[in-house]
């Protein structure tokens, strides 16, 4: 509502500026810290570490140092001797405003504010937000935050967070968009990813959000080729509409998924309608995602499953799971997971064709039960394995295949790894893998994620996953017949 | 109906409401009959007037039975106040109002044929979330609805293949689709829905309400039995 009592900037109002002022905001050439410090408590100090990996040219501001980290520090952004495309501020609420103010009056493009204690620290904090806002409609600058973690794109090594967040792990980047509303959501759903391999083509904290806020990211990762998911935190949707008309177009392209917390009353002051108190929570949220193509999650997990599996797999043509299992006991609880109700989408298992049948009966072992779910016993090999999962994937009655690998029999070797990539790799079926082998269960799912498999360490995880896929097909099929 | 049909209806509709800003049953009934929603036939009877014996002839003598109800836009349970007397045969008509009106003085009473109907009870409702704004809700209605829950929303306006989509979240589908000999009568439904949903877009503002409940069918036809519509008062 306040946003509209200021007139919005060149750059807001035409989308080709603001995208090319986002493009720079996730790869700047140039990059102020203020209130960066050599003292190694500090914020700005750690922040300032982690900038030296970039390939920006940085530029200290501190008026108490002269040096910090080797580079010439200023005493202020006015001194700076050029734009900077980026300026990070890491002072506290009291000054960071001043500060912010400052670098848009010299026409930094992007701001960056870290610092907590605004809107949601009482009535100062938020006379300071309200100040806040007036800077981009009158200087033309953007603003992440404030109570921003900034941003993080691994293939520009450009990182702000200055938080553990897995960004080792995370380096080699890939094609998922995160903005988070929150920072330590994002924050430890990312280390939580990173455990296995996630896929990141960028990290957006937004923070309190008081301009840049998640439809302008929707918009832009959702226009740009480098992303190929969004995925979203948000507690609070600003601007409803046109977010979900926004998602709507996205989600022709690449899958939307988000996770909306909080829930909001139902917005009827005095509930008196059955509608009114069965809206209640957030019915209406999940319903409006759904019509607009937007996948919902319900927590970090899920978002970071769901992100990922949609990021590396095709949609799904249908609902119709096989599963191959050497360990029968696996086979038939995921069976009972695939057929047990779940609003997402309805999941059966497939009906083998004959032929595929006895294709896998030649090369299973004597006491294998070669329908679905295809048990191939304790005694299975490797090639046993690969030999199921293409008869399988080439079955016109499966859609998705889920394969439950187990490491320990003694004719299964690691070299499975490779084979399952190339038989996986060879189809445009969705191909799960669930794999369990005690402590070294996360370094198999690394191994997988490294070649460009999805895999979980439960079964609820896989078959939850699998569901989104198949959902993601239909949310394609309905937008394409609604065109 | 083309969308200014839509919003002329409504404008014309709340310029008529007797009480501003809280239409009753009989008004909001109305409503829904200039939108092509079918419900039942009956006739509304203003406070203290009796039930004259030519419109008993005229109008009401068809039907095998009738329901009596007190009939107030500030009178939201009326079933909890005993305000409904169901089953009336034709005879007993003016012996029932009188017990209405004795029991309501100040208020109306509305007279309709009862409904005889095969399937489920709907419900078929609007409101206006304060963060996407107007959206449609069908479901299982009947007294039981807030209890089963199992309802679908989508926003205002809302496509018939979107409406059919909600009826497929539901736990009742199946009795939309022929289960156990019953009527297959979702494309109807569905139809009711995106009616609704268009009807939303210039009829729930902020803080408005509408409550369908039950829409059942009969006659070869969906009937809305039951209507409230609450409408926030800046906004009437």
């Amino acid at each position: 509502m306040e946003r509209s009592i200021y007139a919005k900037p060149l750059a807001m109002s035409n989308p080709k500026e603001s995208f090319k002022a986002i493009a720079r905001l996730l790869d700047p050439q140039s990059v102020a810290v203020v209130g960066a410090s050599n003292s190694k408590d500090k914020v700005g100090h750690i922040i300032f570490e982690g900038l030296k990996r970039s390939r920006a040219r940085l530029y200290p501001v501190n008026p108490h140092e002269d040096v910090i980290s080797g580079h010439k520090s200023y005493s202020q952004a006015s001194d700076l001797p050029i734009t900077v495309d980026v300026a990070v501020i890491t002072v506290r609420a009291e000054n960071a405003v001043q500060i912010a103010e400052q670098c848009a009056r010299c026409g930094i493009e992007n701001i960056i504010i870290v610092a907590g204690g605004f809107a949601e620290a009482g009535d100062k904090g938020a006379a300071l937000e309200e100040r806040l806002r007036a800077v981009p409609g009158r200087w033309g600058s953007r603003i992440l935050g404030p109570n921003s973690l900034g941003v993080f794109v691994p293939q520009a090594n450009f990182d702000t967070i200055f938080v553990e967040h897995g960004d080792q792990a995370l380096a080699e980047g890939g094609g998922i968009a995160f903005v988070s509303q929150s920072g330590s959501v994002g924050v430890e759903a990312l280390g939580l990813a990173s455990n296995t391999g996630f896929p990141m083509r960028a990290f957006v904290g937004l923070g309190n959000k008081i301009d840049l806020n998640e439809l302008d990211f929707l918009e832009f990762f959702g226009a740009e080729g480098k992303t190929d998911c969004i995925a979203l935190y948000v507690e609070n949707v600003e601007q409803g509409r046109k977010f979900l008309e926004a998602a709507r177009e996205v989600s022709r392209h690449k899958p939307v998924v988000a996770l909306k917390a909080g829930r909001t009353p139902s917005g009827v002051s005095a509930v008196s309608s059955h509608t009114g108190k069965l809206a209640g929570s957030d019915r209406v949220v999940s319903g409006a995602f759904r019509q607009y193509g937007i996948q919902r999650a319900y927590d970090d997990e899920e978002l970071c499953d769901a992100a990922k599996t949609l990021s590396y797999l095709p949609p799904a043509r249908g609902n119709r799971v096989a599963v191959v299992t050497g360990a029968g006991g696996f086979g038939v609880m995921c069976a009972d997971y695939i057929e047990s109700d779940n609003p997402r989408a309805r999941l059966q298992m497939a009906e083998l064709s004959p032929g595929t049948v006895s294709r896998i009966r030649e090369k299973a072992p004597a006491f294998a039960s070669c329908h679905n779910p295809v048990d191939l016993t304790a005694g299975v090999t490797n090639e046993m394995y690969v030999h199921a999962m293409e008869a399988l994937l080439e079955d016109e009655t499966v859609d998705i295949l889920i394969c439950i690998a187990f490491f320990a029999p003694h004719a299964v070797t690691d070299k499975l790894i490779d084979q399952m990539a190339v038989v996986i790799g060879n189809r445009d079926k969705p191909v799960l893998v669930f794999t369990e082998y005690g402590p070294f269960t996360d370094t198999y799912l690394k191994e997988f994620y490294k070649k460009r498999m999805i895999g979980f360490p439960s079964l609820t995880r896989t078959v939850r996953a699998v569901r989104f896929l198949v959902e993601r097909g239909r949310i394609l099929s309905a937008l394409g017949g609604e065109v | 109906m083309s969308v200014t049909d839509m919003a002329d209806i409504v404008e014309q509709w709340r310029s008529s409401i007797s009480i501003p800003g809280k239409p009753n049953e009989w008004e909001s009934k109305q409503l829904l009959g200039a939108v092509g929603i079918a419900v039942p036939k009956g006739l509304f009877i203003e406070a203290g007037n009796p039930l004259t014996a030519r419109e008993e002839a005229s109008t009401l003598d068809r039907a095998a039975a009738w329901v009596v109800k007190v009939c107030s836009g500030e009178i939201l349970h009326k079933t909890e106040q005993e305000g409904v007397l169901l089953d009336v045969a034709a005879g007993d008509l003016p012996a029932a109002v009188a017990t209405l009106q004795k029991r309501f003085p100040s208020r109306g009473v509305l007279v309709e044929e009862m409904a005889t109907y095969r399937g489920g009870e709907i419900i078929i409702g609007a409101l206006y979330d304060p963060t996407f704004g107007p959206a449609v809700m069908v479901g299982s209605g009947g007294i039981l609805t807030e209890l089963y829950k199992d309802v679908a929303f989508r926003l205002a306006p809302c496509t018939v293949k979107e409406a059919h989509l909600m009826l497929e979240e539901l736990t009742i589908h199946p009795t939309l689709k022929g289960y156990r000999g019953l009527p297959g009568n979702a494309d109807a439904l569905a139809e009711i829905v995106e009616k609704i949903a268009d009807l939303a877009v210039h009829l729930i503002g902020e803080g408005c309400q509408l409550d369908i409940n039950p829409i059942v069918w009969s006659r070869e036809r969906w009937i809305a039995l039951d209507v409230k519509t609450i409408i926030a008062e800046d906004d009437s």
